[in-house]
């Protein structure tokens, strides 16, 4: 039966033959395929969707459209497209920013030949019950040298009020010595009422030269169970600076991954997350070197409130022949209760001779010193206490593009003190 | 005028004894040099009337203006105007010293009463170029990074800026060259006045050439043993401790 509802939906959208195809196996493969690996996360006990592919109604609950500004922007509500803009320079340049089926339309050989490259349908049993089961898509794509100077914003909204699983899909190609910034926001709208699932795979797949800085920040309801792929592809020469913002209500279990796969590419990914109440946060982050003079860099910084649980793995992987390959990562938490929970986890996996590496991690509580200076200046504890949370997850909210985004990244953090 | 008046102070760390019945009064308009050899207890009596929850005050009072700070936590006593220029600050990354200086001016001010920007930026420049300190400091994070002289510089910049009625400069000489020393005593100097005291606490007579004080105590096991005038400090100076000791029949090891 849940094949049949497959296939209804790739008929009802007219989906070409050859993603028909790939869904269906992907859904054959679900069962035969392992859930990945991801240390220190009891995969198995979660739940991330229901064999279920339907799609939104029309949504009650509609975002805020006032002061959305001039850059190029989608969004979307459940699996709806509710806005679009993009300039008509940019437009006239090739750059696509759509959903997935008008992108279909438009560049149907592009998306064919990257759509799953970064993040193969048969990986395990979450990317494969993804490509099976995601029910809305985006496609972002720049073309051959052509520099978007501006910040370019896909939001995507999860409608908390509604039982569709949010099983969404971005695919970004930026081209060769092509030049992007994008800021990607899920959030969830709505009160937060119905028990819901998602699986989210994003893919950036970054061709010779690219220069991508991808940022994001995560603001998924208490209810929703996620797990979260973010995949970046790096050919050579190419660079993705990631900057996320892991700052959900609910169960969520995070992995990005980055793929040096071109000669001299360079993937530079800091993360922060904050876990409260009694969620729990895994953040699994992997750099593989296959390929010589590639470098790759993890920083991470988390914050657990009340009885939050956090999970940090990074990951860096030295493939052999990778030659002067360079994979660094630290990973640091900083407990604010006693009943928080942490693991800070580096992995090294390394299988060639000429390389650096290197590795940091830490769990602590908000060193007394430190409190002892700054109440010493007439800061209250609680002051100071937030001074030391905003300065310890400072590294990826200085790196947001757009200063309304970083300024909404600090109140969420407030928020989140403020409500424990 | 503000009083700020230490009462047979006992202090202890780690079960021991280090002060031991210190007594001394401190008005605004005066700056106290305090000197003594090592381990004798002048930076615990810095950390004590500050608050510095490793020391523990077993007997006696610090009073400012008859309110006993003992009975404060840290940032009441900031708040109520004493503030302890440190030895070695804390480096706080991702907090920038212009925002972290703000919120502490602005720390306890009511919602009208607070710093503007404009304000501040112009305050902020002002003392810093009296310190000779490059604009970019501002922006960098809090003592992250800075040597050993940025950091006393920053001290006494925070000092300027937030203008309180008692400041302990604890060993603010401390690995400061020449140059670097004239422009602290500078800024210590600028804010001399009739609301303002001090409390220097240092090893050596040579900082007291560029701040003049008022009154000179020394300090040996744990006590004030003698106090006296800036003439005190030079005969420190030619006579090291062992002379006072002797008159006072102390015994007294120099180290080695």
């Amino acid at each position: 039966m849940a094949k049949e509802n497959i296939i209804a939906f790739s008929q009802a959208h007219a989906e070409p033959e050859w993603l028909q195809v790939r869904r269906q196996t992907a859904f054959d493969k679900i069962s035969e395929l392992k859930l990945p690996l991801i240390q220190r996360v009891k995969l198995d006990r979660w739940n991330f969707g229901n064999n279920d592919i339907t799609e939104s109604l029309d949504s009650s609950n509609v975002p805020d459209f006032t002061n959305l500004g001039e850059n190029p922007k989608l969004i979307q509500v459940g699996t709806t497209t509710v806005f679009q803009q993009l300039s008509p320079d940019l437009a006239n340049k090739g750059v696509i920013f759509t959903d997935f089926y008008s992108a279909l339309e438009e560049i149907p050989e592009i998306v064919e030949q990257y759509f799953g490259t970064a993040l193969p349908f048969d990986e395990d049993k979450l990317t494969a019950y993804h490509t099976a089961y995601f029910n809305s898509a985006a496609v972002l794509y720049v073309p051959d040298n052509v520099e978007v100077n501006v910040p370019v914003e896909g939001l995507f909204y999860q409608d908390s009020d509604e039982a569709v699983p949010f099983n969404k899909h971005v695919l970004i190609i930026v081209g060769k010595h092509a030049k992007l910034s994008y800021l990607e926001r899920f959030e969830s709208l709505g009160k937060d009422n119905v028990k819901n699932t998602a699986n989210i795979a994003v893919e950036v797949i970054a061709l010779e030269g690219a220069q991508v800085k991808f940022s994001a920040i995560d603001r998924l309801g208490s209810n929703l169970t996620t797990f979260i792929s973010r995949r970046g592809r790096l050919n050579k020469n190419a660079q993705i600076d990631w900057n996320l913002g892991v700052m959900n209500e609910g169960n969520v279990v995070a992995d990005f991954d980055s793929d040096l796969v071109g000669e001299g590419s360079h993937a530079e990914l800091k993360a922060v997350a904050i876990s409260s109440g009694k969620q729990i946060q895994g953040i699994d982050t992997r750099v593989t070197n296959y390929a010589p003079h590639s470098i790759g860099h993890i920083l991470q910084h988390g914050v657990i409130l009340e009885a939050g649980t956090l999970t940090f793995n990074g990951i860096g992987h030295i493939i052999r022949g990778a030659k002067g390959a360079d994979a660094q990562q630290e990973s640091r938490v900083l407990m604010l209760s006693d009943k928080a929970r942490s693991d800070a986890n580096p992995i090294l996996l390394i299988d060639e001779n000429d390389v650096t590496a290197g590795h940091a991690a830490s769990i602590g509580q908000v060193d007394p010193e430190d409190m002892y200076y700054l109440m010493s200046r007439g800061l209250d504890q609680d002051t100071a206490e937030r001074l030391v949370v905003r300065g310890f997850l400072g590294a990826v909210i200085g790196e947001i593009p757009v200063k309304a985004v970083r300024q909404e990244m600090i109140d969420v953090i407030e928020s989140k003190l403020d409500k424990r | 005028m503000s009083t700020l008046e230490i009462k047979d102070l006992y202090v202890r760390v780690e079960e021991k004894e280090i002060l031991k019945g210190v007594n001394l009064t401190i008005n605004t308009n005066e700056i106290h040099a305090i000197m003594g050899p090592n381990g004798t207890g002048k930076s615990t009596l810095s950390a004590a009337i500050m608050g510095n929850p490793n020391f523990e005050v077993t007997q006696g009072e610090i009073l400012l203006d008859g309110i006993n700070v003992l009975e404060l936590e840290v940032d009441e006593r900031a708040r109520l105007g004493l503030f302890l220029a440190m030895q070695y600050p804390s480096e706080i990354a991702g907090i920038t010293n212009a925002e972290f200086m703000r919120a502490a001016m602005n720390a306890g001010r009511e919602e009208d009463d607070k710093i503007g920007v404009m304000d501040f930026l112009k305050k902020l420049d002002s003392k810093m170029d009296l310190l000779n300190m490059d604009e970019a400091m501002a922006e960098r994070y809090l003592n992250e990074g800075f040597s050993g002289g940025e950091k006393k510089r920053n001290e006494i910049l925070q000092l300027l800026m937030l203008e309180p009625k008692f400041a302990i400069l604890d060993e603010i000489d401390s690995g400061l060259d020449i140059d670097a020393l004239k422009v602290v005593s500078k800024g210590v100097n600028a804010i001399r006045g009739e609301n303002f005291g001090a409390l220097i606490i240092t090893h050596y007579q040579r900082l007291l050439n560029y701040i003049t004080p008022d009154v000179v105590h020394v300090m040996m096991e744990g006590r004030v043993v003698m106090t006296g005038g800036p003439e005190l400090a030079a005969r420190l100076e030619t006579e090291g401790y062992h002379g006072i000791a002797k008159d006072l029949g102390i015994e007294y090891k120099e180290e080695a």
